[in-house]
């Protein structure tokens, strides 16, 4: 893991960071959201994500495991498996 | 590890040849849906794409701009003893589209000519054996033209593709230099595991007359083909950098395959890379394969002056996976032209001229 990969963010970043991503109102952002229901969480905006990832923490999403994600939990459940979420956040 | 120093060449020109159809890819008569254009457009960054005429190939639009480079270089047919045609859009299977560019180009019979199989990261590697052949020995000049004409291949239903790729022709002319310091160097990579990213399956040998019809269409994994670039290209250039012993600030240009805007600027902010040594062609150009190294060169990029050297660093990248980079030298003898393929024939075929 990389000295970037190192930095950590709380929940509430996390949500901010995805709201700006996929261009929602960060109110709207939670864990549950559905994929689904996020217009700008297409094939664009999964490119987003995975910039966003790589550029903030040096993370690498892979194509596979993006597609794989279905509600806004697993992009975190991702980032805290990657050590980049903070537990008492 | 494929790392070379190749000393003793000079690139005496470059020269690129666009079709002359232009495609608006705002245009409502191509179908798609507005919103979704006005995102791939503002993403990719192409506003709008040059496409050929079915009766024009690759081979047409190199032809035309290696016809040009000659005849500004002053370079007689038969002082050129190789050409080098990389494409992934042959004019045939079989023959060699380059034993026909030969023919075509009034090249002697004592030149050799064969084409090379790459797309995306074919303008370093084509810059690359060019060098080496004239480092070999037995030549004095040669031509690499790489050119492609993805429009042939992408399914006009397919939006992420049909609005990203355009058609170019490039020739770059090689020669010896025995000027101390010439020469250039020479990185290259491969990762045949991630071939289905972006891959064409179907109508050569594998599988001559595919039942699925979309296997008569470029097949795009972009989510795949952008992971790739940004794991890849940033260590490229770092390495690259190694090993010719250069700083970002002493390298004048950064030459990208121009593949989709917002790949190349988060290349860019990645590497570190300033906006004012990185030019951008893919506005009006579109991504057309490799030889978009050669049109960003021509169409951007003003070439040294009096007595001034510059350094350039090409990047290729993508369909394979392959990637590589040259870092290549220009000197203020050098000829960099651009064509708009005005007054090309919509008509002339291979045997026509």
């Amino acid at each position: 893991m990389s000295e970037k990969s190192k930095t950590q963010v709380s929940v509430s970043d996390a949500l901010a960071m995805l709201a700006e991503c996929f261009n929602l109102p960060v109110e709207d952002m939670h864990a549950d959201l559905q994929r689904d229901a996020i217009d700008d969480w297409d094939s664009m905006g999964a490119l987003m994500l995975m910039a966003e990832l790589d550029e903030r923490f040096g993370i690498e999403l892979t194509a596979e495991v993006s597609r794989e994600m279905t509600r806004i939990g697993d992009v975190l459940a991702f980032l805290k498996v990657h050590g980049v979420l903070s537990e008492n956040a | 590890m494929s790392q070379s120093n190749i000393g003793g060449f000079r690139i005496a020109g470059i020269s690129t040849c666009l079709p002359p159809m232009v495609v608006d890819n705002l245009d409502p008569a191509l179908g798609f849906p507005p919103e979704d254009v006005r995102k791939v457009v503002a993403m990719a960054g192409v506003r709008e794409r040059r496409v050929v005429d079915p009766s024009i190939t690759s081979a047409d639009l190199c032809h035309r701009a290696a016809t040009r480079l000659m005849e500004r270089l002053g370079w007689a047919p038969e002082s050129v003893s190789a050409l080098i045609f990389v494409t992934q859009t042959p004019d045939h299977f079989l023959p060699s589209t380059s034993c026909l560019l030969q023919q075509r180009l009034g090249l002697p019979d004592t030149c050799a000519a064969f084409d090379v199989g790459l797309g995306c990261s074919g303008y370093p590697y084509g810059l690359y054996i060019a060098a080496a052949m004239l480092r070999a020995g037995g030549h004095q000049r040669v031509l690499m033209l790489h050119g492609e004409t993805p429009s042939r291949f992408v399914s006009p239903e397919d939006q992420a593709t049909v609005l990203l790729f355009s058609d170019a022709g490039s020739a770059t002319a090689l020669e010896l230099d025995d000027t101390p310091g010439a020469g250039g160097q020479f990185v290259l990579h491969t990762d045949g595991s991630g071939a289905n990213g972006l891959i064409l399956r179907g109508g050569a040998f594998r599988d001559r007359e595919p039942a699925n019809p979309r296997h008569h269409f470029l097949e795009m994994d972009g989510a795949a083909i952008f992971n790739f670039t940004i794991k890849r290209v940033p260590p490229l250039i770092a390495e690259t950098l190694a090993f010719a012993g250069k700083t970002v600030a002493e390298v004048d240009a950064f030459v990208f395959h121009q593949s989709n805007r917002f790949i190349m600027k988060h290349l860019m902010k990645k590497s570190g890379l300033p906006d004012d040594r990185v030019p951008m062609s893919i506005e009006d150009s579109g991504n057309c394969g490799g030889p978009s190294v050669a049109v960003a060169m021509t169409r951007r990029l003003t070439p040294p002056a009096p007595g001034q050297r510059l350094h350039w660093m090409l990047l290729g990248y993508g369909v394979g996976l392959s990637w590589g980079s040259a870092m290549i030298q220009i000197d203020d003898r050098a000829v960099l032209l651009h064509d708009d393929g005005e007054g090309l024939s919509l008509n002339r075929g291979a045997n026509d001229e």
